[in-house]
């Protein structure tokens, strides 16, 4: 990756925020939503929790971390929708052209989604303790020790849907029904223990899971970085198996369907 | 002039552009096949086809877009295939449809693409300014490029590709839907580009623009590389010449010792010099004349070259202007004007309905394609 690598990726990641600059809506909506459903299901969370064993808990403890896992896995969208239009304005072909190589391309279109995802994620915990009230009885680098692999799985898996979808629909679509699974089974909607019977099994099969779980140890039970490798190392081992997925199949001569 | 001597020591000039036995295939289409074009440093080279011919899958091939099925592709020596890298930062590529960033700035979409070449802080800034002065986008340089016009973001797509001072230059179709100002300016720039030593590929369907720009011409038809020479060698070995006769109703059967043909209500007469054969033409029609609407000299042209040698003649009631003098039956006798021969044509014609609705040049050829 010599021969200029660096400063070719530094132009691609420089690109991005310029255009996220130019376009901050998508991100700004998706990083106050949860704030917004925080607060009408923060009572619901409350009484999960204190049936659950946490007497003083105030709801936030579950509804901040939920929220954040759910909506980060919205930003897929985002990941994708940043490849695609590169083919949309018929630069992708522009890109190949140029001396950059294909990995350079794609590797520089990680960084930009990644530090976005941690943004967000501290921006909603920040607003969550500001706001409603959230306590970390544990370690703040040990939900950074969670936060971060878990922003580069959410990047990973819009990779992985890049390579695998042909048109901006079917990739919408599949991170839709993605970020409501991975809610759903991981345990952002509700406590761990409160899932249903079926779901308990395969929870463990997805990302925000590993999140929610390394998310609560801090949270609720104190916990320090070393109570957090387990779910991060599992967080880590999510990505690097996207990322394994995005290099078999993504074609850099495929072409893409931006608008349809 | 080539100065780079070959790789190996052999003593000649490294083209810029050097095609061998170039096959590509998609599925069951042949897109290109064994197709073999060299461009030299300097010179220019118009790409003619019409579409579907093959231009584009050449030009991706070229650019390293897409890997040919077989034989090798060299851009100063560089092999796309075992060299991609050095090959690309050897040319730039302005592709036939407009690749831009909308909502960025022509400064912002030319800087991006000055640091991916490599080119930092001054010296991308002098570049910036060198590919935008040219193409009159200087001031133009703060303005968002969705708010400009179509000219002017064709224009900043072409400077994008000329930022790092390629070597070789691929311009597809550059005029696509540009106005007369910006297709003369950017046919003098990449005059301009060519006279300080920079290949130029140029793929269009506006055949004047090859005339203007002074261009070697290789034409593409099925895939196929069918012709390649300046225009007024193409224009001697392939151009048609002769005398075009439009009647009421059928044509009537004319002696005359040139070859004639039949086509609906046209009668062709193919003759050297149309302009001297107009009177005995005349005098064969006898009272057949009455029946008379319109008679054309048709002066060898690219535009005749091109049709014939890709097989496809100009429908029956499209003018052929440049490339034609016509006179009405009422006015014929005065059909004697000399075109130049070198493939510009020359002279003005008006129809019976005298209307002067003819077609731009680029729709004529247009009208003559399939596919």
């Amino acid at each position: 990756m010599g021969d200029g690598a660096p400063g070719r990726i530094t132009a691609l990641v420089r690109q991005d925020f310029r255009l996220l600059a130019r376009d901050p809506a998508p991100l700004v909506v998706r990083t106050v939503m949860p704030l917004l459903i925080m607060g009408f299901m923060l009572p619901l969370f409350r009484a999960a929790l204190r049936a659950d064993d946490v007497p003083d808990a105030n709801g936030a403890e579950q509804a901040v971390p939920g929220m954040a896992v759910m909506f980060l896995f919205f930003l897929v969208n985002i990941v994708g929708f940043a490849m695609f239009r590169e083919h949309g304005w018929n630069t992708w072909d522009r890109l190949r052209a140029s001396p950059a190589r294909s990995v350079e391309l794609l590797a520089a279109r990680l960084v930009v989604p990644l530090l976005t995802a941690v943004v967000q994620l501290a921006v909603i915990f920040g607003a969550g303790a500001l706001l409603f009230g959230l306590r970390v009885s544990g370690s703040y680098a040990a939900l950074a020790v969670v936060g971060v692999p878990l922003a580069l799985c959410v990047v990973m898996v819009g990779m992985a849907l890049v390579a695998l979808c042909r048109t901006i629909s079917q990739l919408s679509v599949i991170a839709n029904i993605l970020a409501l699974v991975f809610a759903g089974l991981g345990g952002a909607l509700t406590p761990q223990s409160a899932l249903p019977d079926w779901a308990g099994p395969l929870a463990p099969g997805v990302p925000s899971y590993w999140a929610m779980r390394g998310f609560s140890a801090v949270i609720l039970d104190g916990g320090g970085v070393s109570a957090v490798l387990l779910p991060a190392g599992v967080l880590c081992a999510f990505a690097a198996g996207l990322g394994a997925v995005t290099l078999a199949f993504f074609r850099a001569d495929q072409r893409k369907l931006s608008w349809s | 002039m080539p100065t780079d001597p070959r790789p190996g020591g052999t003593g000649g000039p490294v083209p810029a552009l050097a095609v061998r036995g170039v096959s590509k295939r998609y599925g069951a289409t042949a897109a290109l096949d064994h197709v073999d074009l060299e461009i030299a440093e300097g010179e220019i080279v118009g790409l003619l086809g019409h579409n579907g011919a093959g231009k584009t899958t050449l030009m991706s091939l070229v650019a390293g877009l897409i890997r040919p099925d077989a034989g090798e592709i060299d851009v100063h020596g560089h092999s796309t295939v075992r060299a991609p890298r050095r090959a690309r930062r050897e040319l730039g590529l302005a592709p036939q449809e407009l690749g831009v960033y909308p909502p960025l700035t022509v400064r912002q979409n030319l800087r991006f693409f000055a640091e991916l070449a490599g080119l930092r802080g001054r010296s991308a800034r002098a570049r910036i300014e060198e590919a935008a002065e040219p193409l009159a986008l200087t001031a133009l340089l703060d303005r968002r490029v969705s708010r400009l016009s179509g000219g002017e973001q064709r224009r900043v797509h072409t400077a994008m590709a000329l930022l790092h001072r390629p070597r070789l230059v691929l311009l597809d179709e550059p005029t696509a839907g540009v106005d007369v100002q910006t297709r003369a300016r950017l046919i003098a720039y990449v005059r301009e580009l060519a006279a300080g030593g920079t290949a130029v590929c140029y793929s269009t369907h506006y055949l004047p623009e090859i005339e203007a720009l002074g261009a070697e011409v290789a034409v593409l038809d099925d895939g196929r590389m069918i012709a390649r020479g300046s225009v007024g060698e193409l224009v001697r070995r392939h151009g048609d010449s002769g005398v075009e006769l439009v009647f009421s109703g059928s044509p009537p059967a004319l002696s005359l010792p040139w070859p004639v043909t039949r086509e609906d209500e046209v009668l062709h007469v193919r003759v050297e010099r149309p302009h001297l054969a107009m009177a005995e033409v005349l005098a064969a029609l006898g009272e057949s004349a009455g029946q008379l609407v319109t008679m054309r000299v048709v002066q060898p042209s690219l535009d005749s070259v091109f049709l014939h040698l890709t097989g496809r003649r100009r429908p029956t009631g499209a003018h052929p202007g440049d490339a034609v003098r016509e006179a009405t039956a009422a006015g014929c006798s005065d059909g004697s004007g000399s075109g130049s021969g070198s493939g510009s044509g020359s002279g003005s014609g008006t129809t019976p309905a005298g209307d002067g609705t003819e077609p731009p040049a680029e729709d004529r050829i247009e009208a003559g394609h399939h596919g």
